[in-house]
């Protein structure tokens, strides 16, 4: 069944026909070309597809498209702005917090959400906050790294 | 931030790539060409690990409405691999283990594809099946592959089909009988390794579309480009020329991504869809399941010492279960042959190393290439003879290590190499306690199990490998609208690949970083099968790179010494102009750029093409070691002594990197390593029930997560300048998970008095052992 639905993306109000089996993922993914939100799993597991809903950190692929109407939602690609990077995006640059890269949107997006929400984390903090964010490339110590740097950043 | 001027190496240079990545720009496998016509591909695995089996209702899938091009095995009935063509691209009659495809298709939707493959129904007959290594080599098993010798390039291999024996090294010095005569203590152990999967955050995928010319054009973000040319190509029986390899930055591979699994099967059925692009997409459970693990290893260590702590003689065998075909495993068993002695000058050593069939999923490298596994099994050995000698573990390590000059084989003289230093690094860094063993006791109430703290130590050793396939390819072009543009063979995996390119190429010619862009690598760029990939990278990329930058100089020096009609010996390249020492003018190489555009239509006005060759080998293993990588690793564990659990507290590892060329970049290298070792060591275990894979996903097979990094970690560079490498560096992709494992087992040893010799080290495990050794005691 179709549905005809809006929301806030990136700050950008939209709106778009999607099917009611559709996840927020995939209508990120394949209809609005949001590629920063990654598959890794489609089970919750991962967090490489984390984005902002309403400011809150939510595994897309575990979100139907039609659950996100009337909501405001947040990749990786909506960080930056015209003034430039985002301080995340600028410190995981200069501090090693990206190997091969693929986790690293859902790691920006779930620190982004901490910083939110506490602007000076301490690392057990920014720990807890990335537990369900994996790397399978380990880099985490300079992910948090990036983070705590950030934080100091914004100050 | 990156700097305007050229770079010096040995000096932080963030990762190029770096921002694409943080702003969603880098193209992944996932990413690749959604396109509107784009067909989806699925493919039906088997479900058995050994049978007959037939396939029904084919011809109505096939006729299915939205269902593009279906193929079975009696469709396309051909064998693929490297050296051995050991395993089918679709089964045709038989299955030999559970995850084999069966067929593939392609459809409108991925809706489609899956209902239609579902429509195939498909009888089983069970066959016998072989499910682990005692079971293959017992007499009268049943053999996983029969017909081995009718495989291409079964004879290249030491083989013993009746015993599923699908290859064998061995590697001997001295006479380990006498060895054994002169030694006053011998100690004999058993060790195991579980099965591993390589889980990369990114699925096996990428699309492929083909070209009028009847070639096959594959946008796929593997590790070994040219080498799945070669093996796609030959599968398919068609010219490699007309397999076209695009990649991109590749979401995690370490290891997974280099040999053929799936990918063949991709190319194979976008030939059927008169042009339309195919995309191929695994879901978690498919990567798990339908790919490749990592072997699971069985070991037998002997070991002689004299009292005074000198090592006599070792024999060690290391088998393992490679699944259903060995072709991807081959490398790997040439590492453990090289590495088998452990980092010890023993003056008498047997090694022997073999490939066991079974009819699981087939094994692939995984970094560490087996050498952590062979030092899984050694360095508790050192330990506990360490213990048995009454000697300190560290100083019988120091006594034994092998040393520059030592002369390991008639033709291998070992080099100048950072074991001792990273040896006494690692131990510096978690301040080392000799008898960290008795004491540390934090949970002070009587009479209840407690948590104890222990320290441990490994040393470890990885060689350097380089075959024929070693080679590297580069070009680089120089003109207006790209400035530098440069053409690599390897991949960027996330180790940095192209910020090294950049990096050293701005020092190399002297120009600005800004001028260079590394373009993604094509197979079309280049004829040799050859590549920069995993073990040779830096070497290969380095080698071919010094090349190109100097041929690219003079090129250009070349030009302006007869503009200036001066002597090309007073000319040189200083921050991006050419400048004459003699008669002091300069041009900017900008300028220079822009004069030429106009006379040439835009066309490169330079442009140069190098290519790095591997020295020859006689194909021995000896032949093919170039050098060895040094390790070590110690770790500070607390255990619980009530349940088994493992905090890891501290945990350093120092890699001998010859020089760090981006001091930054190798310790986020070491660093992930680090965790990743942990991951394997603590937690992960590919799980097998009557050969059916067990472990679907992360929560049947967990990776560490921030909640399982040690409370410290302490990351240590050792640069011991390596003999002919590229500015004396060496590759660090291996050797990095080298000793992390025996390290926190000789650490859980110290803290609480049991010995665990089965990887993974889980709580479940320890938890046993202190249960035993408590029966024991009362
Ligand atoms: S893809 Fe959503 S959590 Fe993994
Ligand atoms: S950087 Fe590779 S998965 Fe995190």
């Amino acid at each position: 069944m179709k549905h005809e639905i809006q929301f806030i993306i990136n700050g950008h109000a939209r709106s778009l026909t999607v099917e009611s089996q559709q996840t927020l993922l995939e209508v990120l993914r394949e209809d609005l070309g949001l590629t920063s939100v990654k598959h890794g799993c489609s089970t919750g597991e991962c967090g490489a597809c984390s984005v902002l809903l309403d400011g809150e950190v939510v595994n897309s692929c575990m979100v139907l498209a039609v659950e996100a109407a009337n909501t405001e939602i947040l990749t990786a690609e909506g960080l930056a702005t015209d003034e430039g990077l985002h301080p995340l995006q600028k410190s995981f640059t200069d501090h090693h917090g990206v190997q091969c890269g693929y986790c690293a949107s859902g790691m920006l997006i779930s620190a982004k959400a901490l910083l939110n929400r506490t602007s000076r984390p301490h690392e057990e903090e920014i720990r807890e906050a990335l537990v369900g964010n994996l790397c399978r490339c380990g880099a985490y110590a300079d992910i948090i790294k990036s983070i705590q740097v950030a934080s100091r950043a914004r100050r | 931030m990156i700097s305007r001027k050229p770079h010096v190496i040995g000096k932080p240079f963030p990762l190029i790539e770096a921002q694409k990545k943080l702003t969603g720009v880098t193209c992944y496998a996932g990413d690749e060409k959604i396109v509107p016509d784009m067909l989806h591909a699925r493919i039906l695995f088997s479900e058995r690990p050994s049978a007959r089996f037939w396939l029904s209702n084919v011809d109505a899938v096939r006729n299915h409405k939205g269902v593009a091009a279906l193929l079975t095995g009696q469709d396309l009935a051909t064998r693929m691999g490297q050296t051995i063509l050991d395993r089918e691209m679709l089964a045709v009659e038989q299955v030999y283990f559970a995850g084999q495809p069966l067929a593939i298709i392609a459809a409108e939707t991925p809706e489609i594809a899956e209902e239609a493959l579902a429509l195939i129904q498909v009888t089983y007959e069970d066959l016998p099946a072989v499910l682990d290594i005692e079971q293959a080599i017992a007499p009268g098993s049943p053999q996983v592959h029969p017909d081995f010798y009718d495989y291409p390039g079964a004879d290249a291999l030491h083989a013993d089909p009746a015993h599923n024996i699908a290859h064998s090294l061995t590697f001997s010095r001295g006479d380990v009988e006498q060895g054994f005569a002169a030694a006053d203590v011998i100690l004999e152990r058993s060790y195991t390794a579980a099965h591993l999967q390589h889980a990369p955050m990114e699925t096996h995928g990428g699309v492929a579309q083909r070209q009028p010319d009847g070639s096959v054009t594959m946008w796929m973000h593997v590790q070994a480009p040219f080498l799945q040319r070669k093996i796609i190509a030959k599968a398919l029986h068609m010219d490699p020329a007309k397999v076209r390899i695009i990649t991109g930055c590749v979401g995690g591979s370490f290891g997974g991504k280099v040999f053929v699994s799936v990918e063949g099967l991709l190319a194979a059925i976008a030939l059927q869809t008169k042009g339309r692009p195919v995309r191929l997409l695994l879901t978690r459970e498919e990567e798990f399941k339908g790919v490749f693990t990592a072997p699971a290893m069985r070991a037998h260590v002997k070991m002689g010492a004299t009292k005074d702590g000198r090592l006599t003689a070792i024999q060690a065998s290391y088998d393992w279960d490679v699944g259903a075909s060995v072709d991807a495993a081959l490398f790997h068993l040439q590492s453990v042959a090289l590495a088998g002695t452990g980092p010890y000058a023993i003056p008498n050593a047997d090694i022997r190393t073999s490939a066991i069939y079974t009819n699981l999923l087939p094994a692939a490298p995984l970094r560490g290439l087996g050498v952590s596994q062979v030092h899984w099994a050694i360095e508790q050995h050192i330990d506990e003879l360490a213990e048995i000698l009454n000697l300190n573990p560290i100083t019988l390590r120091q006594w034994n290590l092998v040393k520059g000059g030592d002369m390991l084989f008639p033709s291998f003289i070992m080099h100048a190499n950072g074991l001792q230093s990273c040896g006494l690094q690692v131990i510096d860094a978690i301040h080392w306690h000799p008898d960290a063993s008795s004491h540390h006791d934090d949970t002070p109430e009587p009479d209840t199990p407690k948590k104890r703290i222990g320290q441990g130590m490994a040393n470890g050793w990885s060689p350097i490998i380089l075959s024929e396939e070693c080679g590297s390819s580069i070009s680089i072009h120089f003109d207006k609208e790209n400035l530098c543009n440069i053409i690599v063979d390897g991949v960027d995996i996330g180790q940095g690949l192209y910020a090294f390119v950049t990096q050293l190429a701005s020092f190399e010619l002297n120009i600005p970083v800004e001028w260079i862009t590394v373009e993604p690598t094509d197979t079309a760029n280049f004829a040799p099968d050859w590549e920069a990939t995993y073990h040779n990278l830096l070497w290969s990329t380095g080698h071919a790179l010094l090349k190109a930058t100097a041929k690219m100089k003079r090129q250009i020096l070349a030009y302006v010494s007869e503009v200036w009609e001066e002597p090309i010996s007073n000319l040189d390249i200083v921050d991006g102009e050419v400048i004459s020492y003699a008669s002091r003018r300069r041009y900017p190489l900008l300028e220079l750029l822009e004069q030429n555009a106009e006379n040439e239509n835009n066309a490169p006005v330079f442009s140069v093409t190098s290519v790095y060759r591997p020295p020859n080998t006689d194909g021995s293993i000896e032949s093919l070691l170039q050098s060895f990588a040094s390790t070590a690793y110690a770790a500070e564990v607390q255990v619980d002594e009530k349940t088994g659990g493992v905090t890891i507290l501290q945990l350093a590892a120092a890699a001998d990197v010859g020089h760090a060329l981006n001091p930054e970049s190798v310790r986020a290298q070491i660093k992930g390593g680090m965790i990743q070792s942990v991951s394997f060591t603590l937690l992960e275990e590919m799980i097998f029930e009557n050969g059916i894979p067990q472990s679907h996903n992360f929560r049947d097979y967990p990776i560490a997560t921030t909640a399982d990094m040690p409370q410290q970690l302490h990351p240590i560079v050792v640069e011991v300048p390596q003999q002919s490498g590229p500015y004396g560096a060496r590759d660090l992709s291996h050797h990095v998970q080298v000793g992390a494992a025996p390290a926190i087992a000789n650490a859980i040893y110290r803290a609480v008095g049991v010995r665990i010799r089965d990887l993974p080290i889980t709580a479940q495990r320890i938890y046993d052992a202190l249960q035993a050794k408590r029966a024991e005691e009362a």
